[in-house]
């Protein structure tokens, strides 16, 4: 029989091996703590995705790595970013310097008082930001606009306004966007009443649609999936989306409201508790540069924050709006929408989707 | 000198079984039931639209779920998507399984390794499958018009037949693996010594087969139902916005509206829900068959 020597047999070195594997469990997350951040380290909350490869392209790479800096994208969808920047909000030091976030967003953020007040004295790109995309919590990155989507080959005449994407007479070719019920009511609203916050009879509108037959989409990419195959002949959406849409080969117009247009601003905010302030500032005067916004403005469809970026002319045709349709365009009541997101949110889901 | 060690196997005195368990145990305490508690204390905090969740002991969330027909019709889908998704691949896995355990053709393992195959898709991937071919003119829609069968496009997508047959369709294999490896277990001389009595086929199978199965039964039953359960991906792509069952619930209360009391009430709603359905079908069964 073999023969082992106590303290060397096979069950001990197991039982060993067993604790030792115990014991690198528990420093396992502990090592992980944010360790000081090198100076020019700039870390960034950002969507994931076209956003963030585009954010690398036009941005990062271009401006920012050439004068040193190393960026690091903290990729997340908002929610989940907000909820982080909530949650440090006691701690001294964050683990994010700047977060990319829509304008609505960025006032949530800063009514929960984790918002830097933005020194535009820092900035020396902020002379050229376009009125709406100045906010003193954040900074406007890209703009468009809330428009009408439609076939125009199902839908004659062509629709002028946010009332038609609620007229019942398009029965089940009309469709809604799951994830834009913000929109969607703020829409209502303008359309029934002439005013966002018109809720309820905003709402009349929308259960007319309902009741009519209209169809509600999960996602964007849902909803132009049934543009394509035409299950639906109308709807609203970004005018960007639209424009990427058409590059894809979809058959889709868009039209701006006579109501005026919504304006849909995603930009970016500074943590009051970011470790590198002066690196979020750099980032900010990088993104608002002109060649980052025209590069933008060709890649994601979305119109330029910046007086200085100039746009091929046809391009500014599809992506843009006319003088007028800018004039008409409207701001959303950001305080609104924060008191009554979360009532839109339970009537959406438990009457309108119900 | 150094002494034999000559303990059998198992014997206490020696911390060896204890040694083995220590990182299982710790990565269970840490990854689970840690976890588990905070989660549990979340959902007795209050909501702040804007401060995420106060500091609070209250059962308010509880009461909220409870009291709201919207959420009760909600959990009601579920277990209801939940219990028919079962019972069908109960139906369609038994025969299946009791074919492949049987079957004496060279082709088993091809047999099996086409059952198991679905498991290397992930669940989204097949989803997306589906919706190609649910769609107004999709796969489905086209043949049958094109067949003249029907003159306009079925509704399909968005309805609780898609989510049911997209549920089956992820939850069949792990009912088959079930059954077969325990049906394989049962000796085929039993069932031929039901036949030799005289007892026709579904008599054999009713004293004979079911009640010997029962233990594959069960765990099928469990594993399917809890999966069913807590299915995120197919009611989401193919039930679409109006289709809402709890996992969707718990997903879009903690990360799009960041209501963590509420979001951790939910998905305590939906374990015990699990949890207790799970145990009253095993006693069920077993009060049946046992």
């Amino acid at each position: 029989m073999t023969k082992f020597t106590k303290g060397m047999d096979r069950r001990t070195t197991l039982k060993g091996m067993g604790l030792a594997a115990a014991g690198a469990l528990l420093p396992a997350g502990l090592g992980q703590t944010a360790s000081a951040q090198a100076a020019g380290r700039v870390v960034v909350g950002t969507w994931g995705g076209d956003y963030a490869r585009l954010l690398a392209k036009n941005v990062e790479d271009p401006f920012l790595k050439p004068k040193g800096f190393e960026v690091v994208q903290d990729q997340a969808s908002d929610a989940p970013r907000r909820a982080k920047m909530v949650a440090e909000r006691r701690l001294p030091r964050g683990t994010t310097d700047i977060q990319g976030l829509s304008a609505a967003q960025m006032f949530e953020m800063n009514a929960a008082g984790v918002a830097e007040p933005i020194d535009y004295s820092k900035l020396k790109n902020a002379a050229n930001i376009i009125p709406i995309a100045k906010y003193p919590y954040g900074v406007g990155h890209i703009i468009s606009g809330k428009v009408i989507v439609y076939n125009p080959k199902l839908v004659t005449p062509a629709p002028t306004s946010y009332k038609d994407c609620f007229d019942p007479k398009y029965g089940n070719k009309l469709g809604f966007i799951d994830i834009q019920y913000q929109f969607v009511m703020l829409a209502a609203g303008l359309a029934a009443a002439g005013d966002m916050t018109a809720l309820e009879k905003g709402k009349e509108l929308l259960l007319a649609a309902k009741r009519g037959g209209a169809r509600i989409y999960p996602t964007n990419e849902a909803f132009a999936q049934a543009l394509k195959t035409e299950e639906i002949s109308i709807g609203m959406m970004w005018k960007a989306r639209a424009v990427q849409w058409q590059n894809a080969g979809i058959a889709v117009e868009a039209a701006a409201p006579s109501e005026g247009t919504m304006a849909y601003v995603s930009g970016f905010m500074i943590p009051k508790n970011a470790p590198n302030k002066a690196g979020a500032y750099a980032y900010m005067d990088a993104m608002l540069e002109k060649g980052a916004q025209e590069n933008f403005a060709v890649d994601m469809g979305f119109g330029p924050t910046v007086t200085n970026a100039v746009v091929a002319p046809d391009l500014q045709k599809r992506i843009g709006f006319t003088e007028d349709e800018n004039k008409k365009m409207r701001d959303l009541d950001y305080d609104f929408l924060a008191k009554n997101d979360a009532a839109m949110k339970e009537w959406w889901d438990k009457v309108f989707k119900a | 000198m150094a002494t034999l060690t000559q303990r059998p196997v198992g014997e206490p005195g020696n911390l060896t079984a204890a040694g083995l368990l220590v990182p299982a145990s710790i990565f269970v305490a840490i990854g689970l039931l840690v976890p588990i508690a905070i989660l549990f204390r979340y959902s007795l905090n209050a909501f702040e639209p804007g401060k995420l969740m106060v500091d609070a002991l209250t059962i308010a969330n509880y009461v909220k779920f409870f009291n709201d027909p919207f959420y009760l019709q909600v959990l009601w889908r579920t277990v209801r998507v939940a219990v028919a998704c079962t019972i069908f691949c109960l139906l369609f896995g038994f025969p299946l399984a009791y074919v492949l355990a049987r079957t004496q053709s060279r082709f088993k393992n091809l047999l099996v390794m086409a059952i198991v195959l679905p498991l290397f898709v992930g669940n989204a991937v097949r989803a997306a499958g589906w919706m190609v071919a649910f769609g107004s003119k999709g796969f489905i829609n086209a043949s049958l018009m094109g067949l003249g069968i029907t003159s306009a496009p079925l509704e399909i997508m968005y309805t609780e037949l898609a989510v049911v047959i997209g549920i089956i369709a992820v939850n069949l294999p792990f009912m088959v693996l079930t059954l077969q490896s325990v049906i394989e277990g049962i000796d085929r001389n039993v069932e031929e010594a039901a036949f030799s009595l005289g007892a026709p086929p579904m008599t054999m199978a009713m004293r004979v087969l079911f009640p010997l199965a029962l233990p594959g039964i069960l765990a099928g039953v469990i594993l399917t139902f809890i999966l069913a359960m807590n299915a995120y991906a197919t009611p989401v792509l193919l039930g679409g916005p109006k289709f809402q069952t709890m996992g969707p619930l718990v997903f879009s209360t903690f990360a799009q509206q960041n209501n963590w009391p509420f979001g951790g009430a939910v998905s305590f709603i939906l374990m015990t829900a699990t949890l207790i359905l799970t145990v009253a079908s095993s006693l069920l069964i077993r009060r049946r068959y046992a």
